[in-house]
C-alpha cells in the first residue's frame, strides 16, 4: 500500500452534490458518496444508471458538471496527478495497447508509476501465477482473450499497491478460479486499509463481496448501506439482493410484466 | 448473391475498417478529456463519433484522388513542355511507378485493419453462403481504394490519349494502369498480412524484430523513391528516354523487361516509328508476362481475402515466459519505450522510423556527384532530414490508439508525454547529422562551419516536435474531431520551424559572405525556436496540474 492509512474516519472516496450532463442527458443528479478505508463500495445500478460515469468522474477523466470530488483529501480536477497516484483502476471493457505484450504493458505502467523494481517483480511474478498467464506473458494483447485482457488490466491496477481501487466490473470474462482470486485480492485490499469501490451487475457478486452497497438509479443513488440495511428497506419482502435491487428500482412489476409477454410470443410463435 | 447486392454489403465491413483505421489506430477521438482542464467534450455519442468518422474517411479518399490525379499527371507535363522528343514514354513510365508507389502506400493505411479478421465478425454471424462473404469482403476490400485506383487509371489514360492521339497507345496505358493498380494492392496486401502474422507471432525472439525491421527499411525506402521521382520527373525524363529507346544497348534491353518500363516502351512503340524493334518486342513479350503474373497476384489477393473472410491463416505461437520480470525505468523512458514499440509494430507508422537511414542513403545520392560537401548541400540534406522528421510525431500521437484511454487513467502529465514525443523525433534524426559528418570524411565540407549546421538542426527539429505535439493536444482539448483534421496546421508549423533556420542561415550568407555570421544567424534562431518550446513546455507544466 502506497501509505498507511491513518485518519480511518476520513473517508477515502468522498462525492458530493455531483452532477454530469452529456447534452440533454443527465448522467449524474446530485450523487453523494462516501467510502471509508477498509470498505468495499458495491456500485449496483442498471444499465445506464451512471456508474460507470461515476468511476471516471472519481478518476478525473470526466469533468463533473458541478458538486465536488475528494480521493485521499485531494481534488481530480485539481490534483489529477496526485489523484490518479492514488488510485488503480479496472475499466468495464479492458482497453489496453494491443500491439505490446502484457510484460511490454506492465513495464510502460511500473514506469509511470514508479514502483520499486523488486517489490514490482515480485508481485508481478505471484499475481501472473496466480493468473496462469505463463502462455501469454509474452503475446501480443490483441491476441488474448477477455479474460486475459481483464488479468492484465487487474495487474497493472494493483502494481503499485493503490490506496483506492476503482473496479468497473472486474470479473468481466473471468473464469471461476480468476475470479475468486480477484475476490479474495480485493478483500485483502480492504483489510490492508484500502478503499474499493466495485460497481457490478452481478447480485452474487455484490452479496459475497462488498461490505456497503449503493443503489444508483438515474444518475442518484436511491439506497445505501450493508445487505440486512437494504433489505430491511424493502420492509423484508426481498430475500435476495437481486429482489431487493428490483423493488428498489422500481422494475419489479416491469420485469414480472416483460417476463410474461416474452413467454407468451416465445412459446405461441414458432420458430421459423 | 448479385454483385449490385454484393458491392451494397461491402460497404459494412468496409465502415467497420475505415472506422478502425480511424479511430483504434489513429485513435484520436479518445484524446479528448485529456487536454488543458479535462476541456474535451464528451458528449459527442459513439454513432456520431461514427459517422463523422466515415465523413472523415470519405473526405480523405477524395483528397488522395485528387492528389493522386495531380500525381500521374505531373510526370507528363514535360511532354507539354517538350523536354524531349519522345517524352512519353518516360513520362508514362514515371507516371505509373508514382501511383503504384502511393496506392501501395495508401493501403497499407487502411489494410492494416483490413486483415485483422474481426472486421468481418458482424456479417459472418448471418446466414451468408460462404462464397458470398468472401465476395462480399473482397469488395468492402476494394472500396478502401476504389477512388484512388480508378482516378489515377482515368488520368493516365485520357494523357495518353491525349499526347498520343492513338487508341492502341491508350489501350495498353489502360492495361499498364490496372496491372499496377492490381499489384500495388496485392504488395499492400501482402505487407500488411506479413507484418500482422509476425505481430502475432509474439514472443520475445529478436529474429521477428529483425524481420519487422527489413519491411519497414523496404517500405520506407518505397516511400523516399517515390517521392525522388515526384520531385524530379523533368530532370529524370530526358535521360530515361535516351536510355529506354537506345536500340540493343545493355540498359535498354534490361528496362524493356522490366515493369513499368515494358508496358511505356510498347506505348512509345505504337507512337513512334524510331523504337528499335528488339527492344519493342522484348518490351510487348515483358508486358504480356506481367498481364499474366498480374492476374496470379490477383489470385492470390482473392485467396487471401477469402482466408481472411473465413479467419483461417492466422497463426498464433504461444511462447512459455520464463519468468514474469518487468523491467521499470523513468517515467519519461517508459514512455519513450512505449511509443517506440507501439509505434514500430503498426504497419501504418512503423516505417517513419526509417526514414532518417534513408535519408542518408538519398544523401550519398546527391553528394556523389560533388567534389566537396557544398553547403547548399548539407543545407538541403539537414533540411530534408528534418522535414520527414516532422512526420514523426504525428505518427506517435495517431499509434498512441486507443490505448490512450488506459494512458488518461495514469499519473502522467502532457509535458511528459510532449517530451517522450519529441526525444523519440529527435532521436530519429541525429543519423542524418552523423551521415553527414562521416560522409565528409569521403567528401570534404567546402566550409568547415557547415558542421554546425545539421548539428544545430537537432535542436530545430525538437522544438518543431513540440509545437506539433502541443498544436494536437490543444485541438484534442477543444473538441475530438478537430484533432482529425488538423494535421496540416501542425506540419505548417513543424515546417516553418524546421526551416527558419535555413532560411536565416541562407539570408545572413547571401548579404554577408561570411558562413561564421551565417552560423551564427542560424543557432540565434535555433536558441530562440528553443527557448519558446521551453516556454509551451513550462506552460504545460502549470496545465499538468489540470491535466
Amino acid at each position: 500500500m502506497q501509505s498507511k492509512v491513518g485518519l480511518a474516519s476520513e473517508p477515502l472516496i468522498e462525492a458530493s452534490g455531483l452532477t454530469k450532463q452529456f447534452g440533454s442527458v443527465q448522467a449524474l443528479m446530485n450523487l453523494n458518496l462516501r467510502v471509508m478505508p477498509s470498505e468495499i463500495y458495491g456500485l449496483l445500478g442498471p444499465n445506464g444508471a451512471g456508474k460507470t460515469t461515476t468511476i471516471k468522474t472519481i478518476l478525473g477523466l470526466l469533468e463533473p458538471t458541478s458538486g465536488w470530488i475528494k480521493v485521499g483529501g485531494f481534488d481530480p480536477a485539481v490534483n489529477p496527478i496526485e489523484v490518479k497516484s492514488k488510485i488503480g483502476y479496472v475499466a468495464e471493457n479492458p482497453i489496453v495497447y494491443d500491439s505490446l505484450s502484457p510484460r511490454d504493458f506492465l513495464e510502460f505502467v511500473a514506469s509511470i508509476r514508479k514502483t520499486d523494481q523488486t517489490c514490482t517483480n515480485r508481485l508481478v511474478t505471484q499475481l501472473a501465477s496466480a493468473f496462469d498467464m505463463a502462455n501469454y506473458f509474452d503475446s501480443p494483447i490483441a491476441t488474448l482473450s477477455l479474460g486475459m485482457k481483464q488479468k492484465v488490466a487487474i495487474i497493472a491496477a494493483l502494481i503499485h499497491q493503490p490506496l483506492v481501487l476503482l473496479l468497473d466490473e472486474p470479473l468481466n470474462g473471468l473464469d471461476a478460479k480468476s475470479s475468486r482470486i480477484v475476490k479474495e485480492l480485493v478483500s485483502f485490499h480492504a483489510e490492508k486499509g484500502g478503499a474499493v469501490l466495485f460497481s457490478t451487475h452481478i447480485m452474487e457478486v455484490a452479496e459475497q463481496v462488498c461490505t456497503r452497497i449503493g443503489i444508483i438509479d438515474q444518475g442518484k443513488v436511491i439506497a445505501e448501506g450493508t445487505l440486512s440495511q437494504l433489505k430491511g428497506k424493502t420492509e423484508g419482502k426481498g430475500s435476495s439482493l437481486e429482489e431487493v435491487f428490483l423493488k428498489l428500482t422500481h422494475e419489479e412489476d416491469e420485469v414480472a410484466d416483460t417476463t410474461r409477454m416474452l413467454r407468451e410470443i416465445i412459446l405461441k410463435n414458432e420458430v421459423s | 448473391m448479385k454483385l449490385a447486392e454484393a458491392w451494397y454489403l461491402s460497404r459494412i465491413p468496409y465502415k467497420e475498417v475505415v472506422y478502425r483505421s480511424i479511430a483504434d489506430e489513429k485513435g484520436r477521438m479518445w484524446w479528448g478529456a485529456f487536454g488543458q482542464k479535462h476541456s474535451g467534450k464528451e458528449d459527442q455519442s459513439d454513432s456520431e463519433l461514427t459517422k463523422k468518422a466515415l465523413k472523415i474517411a470519405k473526405f480523405d479518399k477524395i483528397i488522395v484522388a485528387i492528389f493522386s490525379v495531380v500525381v500521374s499527371a505531373v510526370p507528363f507535363f514535360s511532354s507539354f513542355f517538350g523536354a524531349a522528343a519522345h517524352s512519353l514514354v518516360s513520362s508514362a513510365v514515371l507516371s505509373i511507378a508514382v501511383t503504384f508507389g502511393l496506392t501501395t502506400l495508401y493501403a497499407i493505411q487502411t489494410l492494416s485493419s483490413f486483415v485483422n479478421t474481426e472486421s468481418s465478425v458482424l456479417l459472418s454471424t448471418l446466414p451468408v453462403a460462404r462464397d458470398d462473404f468472401s465476395l462480399i469482403t473482397l469488395f468492402s476490400f476494394l472500396r478502401s481504394v476504389d477512388y484512388i485506383v480508378v482516378s489515377s487509371i482515368l488520368s493516365q489514360v485520357v494523357l495518353t490519349a491525349y499526347l498520343s492521339a492513338s487508341l492502341l497507345a491508350t489501350l495498353v496505358m489502360f492495361i499498364a494502369s490496372v496491372i499496377s493498380a492490381v499489384f500495388a494492392t496485392t504488395a499492400a496486401l501482402w505487407f500488411s498480412r506479413v507484418f500482422q502474422k509476425n505481430l502475432l507471432r509474439g514472443g520475445r525472439s529478436r529474429a521477428n524484430t529483425v524481420l519487422r525491421l527489413a519491411f519497414i527499411l523496404m517500405w520506407g525506402f518505397l516511400l523516399v523513391v517515390v517521392g525522388f521521382l515526384f520531385s524530379i520527373p523533368l530532370y529524370i525524363v530526358p535521360n530515361l528516354e535516351q536510355m529506354m529507346l537506345g536500340g540493343g544497348n545493355v540498359p535498354s534491353i534490361l528496362l524493356s523487361l522490366l515493369f513499368p518500363f515494358s508496358p511505356g516502351i510498347v506505348i512509345g512503340a505504337t507512337v513512334y516509328s524510331n523504337v528499335p524493334l528488339t527492344t519493342a518486342s522484348m518490351a510487348s513479350v515483358a508486358t504480356v508476362g506481367y498481364g499474366l503474373f498480374a492476374v496470379l497476384a490477383g489470385k492470390w489477393s482473392l485467396g487471401t481475402v477469402k482466408r481472411i473472410s473465413q479467419g483461417s491463416g492466422v497463426k498464433i505461437a504461444r511462447e512459455i515466459a520464463k519468468d514474469f520480470s518487468v523491467k521499470t525505468r523513468s517515467p519519461l523512458l517508459g514512455y519513450v519505450f512505449k511509443d517506440v514499440k507501439i509505434a514500430s509494430r503498426n504497419p501504418a507508422t512503423a516505417f517513419f522510423f526509417a526514414l532518417p537511414a534513408l535519408e542518408t542513403v538519398l544523401i550519398t545520392l546527391i553528394i556523389s556527384s560533388f567534389e566537396l560537401l557544398k553547403t547548399t548541400v548539407v543545407l538541403i540534406s539537414a533540411s530534408m532530414g528534418g522535414l520527414f522528421v516532422l512526420l514523426l510525431p504525428l505518427a506517435l500521437l495517431s499509434a498512441e490508439g486507443r490505448g490512450f484511454e488506459y494512458t488518461k487513467t495514469l499519473p502522467v502529465s502532457s509535458r511528459k508525454i510532449t517530451v517522450a514525443k519529441a526525444l523519440v523525433s529527435t532521436a530519429t534524426y541525429i543519423p542524418v547529422p552523423m551521415a553527414l559528418i562521416c560522409l565528409s570524411l569521403i567528401k570534404p565540407f567546402a566550409s568547415i562551419s557547415s558542421i554546425f549546421i545539421p548539428l544545430l538542426m537537432i535542436g530545430a527539429v525538437t522544438s518543431a516536435s513540440v509545437f506539433e505535439v502541443k498544436i494536437f493536444l490543444g485541438s484534442a482539448a477543444r473538441g475530438k474531431i478537430a484533432a482529425v483534421v488538423n494535421d496540416l496546421e501542425k506540419l505548417v508549423v513543424g515546417g516553418f520551424t524546421v526551416l527558419a533556420p535555413i532560411v536565416a542561415y541562407s539570408v545572413v550568407f547571401l548579404k554577408s559572405f561570411d558562413h561564421v555570421l551565417s552560423i551564427l544567424a542560424m543557432g540565434g534562431t535555433v536558441l530562440a525556436e528553443i527557448t519558446v518550446a521551453f516556454y509551451i513546455l513550462r506552460l504545460t507544466g502549470c496545465d499538468s496540474k489540470n491535466t
